[in-house]
């Protein structure tokens, strides 16, 4: 028997193969040095995302369909396979900064693994392919949620593997419900109008939301992500709360522009912007209460998600454009927060207690005004990214008429102004005694940082929403 | 022409380079920030009417980096490099180099703000200009709390900014709009449009029921800054009143003219009440400033040539009295290391230069003949009559005289009566401090002589 797929097929999915196969380079190289090798694993996974960036890249302006239409090149796949590259980027080096020199190369490689998933999904376009890409991407994250020697380390992994599995649970019998309804498993199968009428197809949907709007975690399914964050090792948490994002918004992103037959998605999709609206409350509520940065930004996820599915509202095509706007901005913010929290880690405990960040103004002027950067884009304040952002946001979800969400936004925003600012307060505030002191230097959590608050500012200045994310499907 | 960019950017600059000077200097970085002051009034002036202008964004609404200047915008902004520059020179405070990059910086945001010609660039300085006064508040405030209440309150208003300037720019196309009269908003949507722009405009004045943040802020900041906050920054709702609320939606301020007028008249009577009662020294200068700006509001509202002529002239003098009120009362309280009339008085036998600075200050605020304030309050006045408001005049002049009751009553508790027993003698001014506040005062004067640059607006 001859695979029937030809030499297209491959270079569609090649920027994920140079991926993996990096990975693998990066465990053979661990295991050919006699000790374990802190940079040379970072330098060769750096090298491997750069080059699969590259291969991205090139790809942006051509789009075709491989595998049969079940992965779709090009475009809107692009920018978010970019996005997961370069978080996957800073989420390696940050690994590679904290982690102990044992571990590096190993969870590098399954860091690298689960990126590969993440990208899959950028492009799926039917419902094997998503499924196989949430799959390579989550059982890496089981891996790497638990790679720490603590015992809320393997408490998060627990969580992440029972709630995720439940969430593919529902995703799997939405599918299988989709499939009965339609019988193709390609998405753009699923825009006939007839399917309208078909019970079958609407619970098919709703199941596949269901199991979407879970791994989105937003309210009422938000409730693992604190822990599992918390628990996690930092720089795992920074990979989670981008990369899983960015793969899923991905999927669902494709699923409403392309997949909904006509009649459909106002009435289907009217659950979806009513969770988003409540997740942008419960989520920046949630963060008033926590003194974990790593919690924090796990409720700040909540919300942000929610942020992004306002722009989609409407499903116009400048929606997405905004969605993946505020996405690189989200990415880069968060990551930027995590560096900074790497960056005064001590020798075996994470920055991530909010009582580490206290006279951090007076001790580290330059980090602690890099968070602030990133804390203040959060909280969709100027000069950065996160008001351009907002700004996007709210201008598509008026024009396409959910003034009711913009309305929600910025009632969140108020909220989370509260929670950002309390760790601002704690690094500029004057305060009296003893403050511990942290690891002296960590120059790649601190290059790493640097980037990400250039970026942060200079997107606000020069806004580049990709020009072209269609064809969603064909 | 980047003259104009070069004023917004320096103050931006030069805050940032200050800090490479050592952590302790005191001396070095106020002569900067001085110099920097001064060198963006020079900038300002020689910019002139010149404009600059950059594509920022094409979709979903046109939005461009444009700077340019109308009369009013242009005295705004030498009135805040002249009270930036006074501020910093008045400055003496620990971590005096952390402040005065603050300082610098709030002033490249707010002349950002007032030379702003799109509406988008608008709401981005004007959420950008809370940080540096937040920061203060922070570092060398009293208490947190106050920052909180500084900066949530005015966050909201400027979301509502925001989320009005994104319907505006969604219905009109685009948001480069400041200063072009053919601009009009009409339409179901321009109501809550004009709603949200009020609400942040009123919030930032401020004016009653939303002052509550005001009185602390004011009475925890440190004085340089609470001078340049309470001179300038009030002003920023004030002039979003002026420039984008009668410039283009003229009908929406005047269908709502009575409520603002109401809140106007409250915010006139109540901030005169309570300053008669106060008892820190800061507090009562705070209360009048919300007495004042109601009555701008009211002037605003009636909508009158004359009386919004009056109105800019009152800005200018209000701006440069309480900057002048602020910085001798931060003198007192760096003498004297409390601000309460209780437990001061009788400073002005062995300072004479301290209380004539706040004798001039005080007087411009209660409205006397041949300084700035009464100029402005008796135009506004005048306008207000002719456009058929009786009313809030009555009001107004109720509250005329209680300015002079408050007014004199500080003054007369600070400086007059009898000295505290054993309380240290501690020197007058020194010339630094002395010529720190008297071009102030002087514009007091001349503008009170001669109104007419900033009537022929």
């Amino acid at each position: 028997m001859t695979i029937p797929f030809t030499h297209a097929d491959w270079n569609a999915v090649m920027p994920a193969t140079v991926l993996a196969a990096a990975a693998l380079v990066v465990l053979i190289a661990d295991l050919v040095g006699s000790r374990p090798q802190r940079y040379l694993a970072i330098a060769i996974a750096l090298l491997g995302v750069g080059a699969a960036a590259f291969l991205a890249a090139h790809q942006y302006g051509k789009s075709y369909d491989a595998f049969f239409g079940g992965f779709i090149v090009g475009g809107f796949a692009t920018v978010f396979q970019e996005i997961v590259l370069i978080a996957t980027a800073g989420s390696v080096v940050l690994y590679g900064a904290l982690g102990s020199p044992q571990r590096v190369a190993g969870m590098t490689a399954i860091m690298l693994w689960s990126a590969c998933g993440a990208m899959f999904m950028a492009g799926a376009a039917n419902l094997m392919m998503i499924f196989l890409g949430l799959e390579l991407l989550s059982l890496g994250l089981y891996a790497l949620c638990g790679s720490a020697d603590r015992k809320t380390a393997r408490e998060s992994a627990m969580k992440y593997l029972i709630l995720s599995s439940t969430a593919s649970g529902f995703l799997i019998f939405g599918f299988a419900l989709l499939f009965g309804a339609t019988g193709s498993i390609r998405l753009a199968d699923f825009v006939n109008p007839g399917l309208a009428s078909n019970p079958l197809f609407w619970i098919g949907a709703g199941m596949f939301l269901i199991g979407l709007v879970f791994k989105l975690s937003l309210v009422p399914f938000h409730t693992w992500t604190p822990d599992v964050f918390q628990g996690a090792p930092l720089p795992v948490t920074a990979f989670m709360s981008v990369v899983t994002k960015a793969g899923t918004l991905a999927v669902f992103a494709r699923f409403i522009y392309a997949a909904l037959p006509a009649g459909v998605s106002d009435r289907l999709l009217l659950p979806v912007w009513i969770v988003a609206g409540i997740s942008m409350i419960a989520g920046n509520v949630g963060m008033l209460a926590q003194h974990d940065l790593k919690r924090l930004l796990g409720y700040s996820g909540v919300a942000q998600v929610g942020y992004i599915l306002v722009a989609l509202a409407g499903g116009t095509p400048l929606g997405l454009r905004y969605a993946l706007y505020y996405l690189a901005a989200y990415a880069l913010m968060n990551l930027g927060a995590f560096a900074v929290a790497a960056a005064i880690s001590g020798e075996n405990e994470e920055g991530a207690d909010l009582a580490n960040y206290s006279g951090l103004g007076r001790r580290r002027p330059w980090l602690a005004a890099a968070m602030t950067v990133f804390l203040l884009a959060l909280a969709g304040l100027p000069p950065t990214a996160g008001f351009l952002g907002k700004i996007l946001i709210l201008s598509s979800s008026v024009s396409n008429g959910y003034l009711w969400l913009a309305a929600l936004l910025i009632a969140g925003t108020a909220i989370s102004l509260y929670a950002y600012a309390k760790v601002i307060r704690a690094m500029y505030a004057p305060q009296e005694g003893e403050v511990r002191e942290a690891r002296p230097f960590v120059p790649l959590a601190w290059a790493s940082a640097a980037l990400c608050a250039v970026f942060v500012i200079a997107m606000a200045f020069y806004p580049l929403t990709p020009s072209n994310v269609l064809p969603l499907v064909r | 022409m980047t003259m104009i960019l070069a004023a917004i950017l320096l103050p931006f600059v030069a805050g940032a380079l200050l800090f490479a000077l050592p952590r302790n200097d005191r001396v070095l970085c106020r002569v900067v920030g001085v110099g920097v002051a001064i060198a963006t009034f020079a900038l300002v002036i020689a910019a002139g009417h010149g404009e600059w202008s950059h594509r920022w964004l094409s979709r979903p609404f046109v939005a461009v980096f444009h700077f340019g200047s109308s009369p009013l915008s242009l005295w705004l902004s030498l009135l805040l490099a002249l009270c930036t520059a006074c501020a910093i020179a008045a400055t003496r405070i620990p971590r005096a180099r952390d402040f005065v990059a603050l300082l610098l910086m709030l002033e490249g945001s707010m002349l950002g703000l007032f030379l702003a010609r799109d509406l988008l660039l608008f709401a981005l300085f004007w959420d950008l200009m809370l940080l540096p006064v937040f920061f203060g508040l922070l570092a060398w405030g009293e208490h947190p709390a106050t920052a909180w209440r500084y900066f949530i309150y005015n966050f909201a208003g400027g979301l509502t900014l925001l989320l009005a300037t994104a319907a505006f720019g969604v219905i009109y196309g685009t948001t480069d709009v400041i200063g072009r009269p053919e601009t009009h908003l009409i339409g179901a949507w321009a109501p809550w449009i004009y709603a949200g722009f009020a609400f942040a405009f009123l919030v930032k004045t401020p004016i009653w029921p939303l002052h509550t943040w005001m009185p602390p802020t004011y009475a925890a900041l440190p004085s340089p800054m609470v001078a340049v906050v309470s001179a300038v920054q009030s002003k920023a709702g004030l002039y979003g009143f002026l420039s984008i609320g009668l410039a283009m939606m003229p009908d929406y301020v005047r269908a709502y003219a009575t409520p603002l007028m109401i809140l106007g008249a409250i915010s006139l009577l109540y901030g005169a009440a309570i300053a008669l009662v106060q008892t820190d020294a800061k507090r009562i200068v705070a209360y009048s400033s919300l007495s004042h700006l109601g009555l701008i509001v009211i002037a605003i509202a009636s909508g009158n040539h004359l009386a919004i002529a009056g109105a800019v002239v009152y800005i200018v003098a209000h701006g440069l009295f309480s900057a002048a009120l602020f910085l001798t009362l931060g003198y007192v309280e760096e003498r004297e290391e409390t601000r309460s009339l209780v437990r001061l008085g009788g400073l002005g036998w062995k300072n004479p230069r301290l209380a004539g600075a706040l004798c001039v200050a005080a007087l411009a605020a209660l409205g006397l003949p041949g300084l700035a304030g009464f100029v402005g309050e008796l135009v506004i006045l005048i306008g207000v009559y002719q456009a058929g408001f009786t009313w809030p005049v009555i009001v107004a002049l109720v509250a005329v005289v209680l300015a002079a009751a408050y007014m004199i009553r500080l003054y007369q508790n600070l400086m007059n009566g009898p000295q505290v027993a054993d309380a240290p003698v501690r020197p007058d001014l020194t010339w630094i401090e002395g010529i720190a506040v008297a071009p102030l005062l002087a514009a007091l004067v001349a503008l009170g002589v001669d109104p007419a640059p900033l009537l022929r607006l």
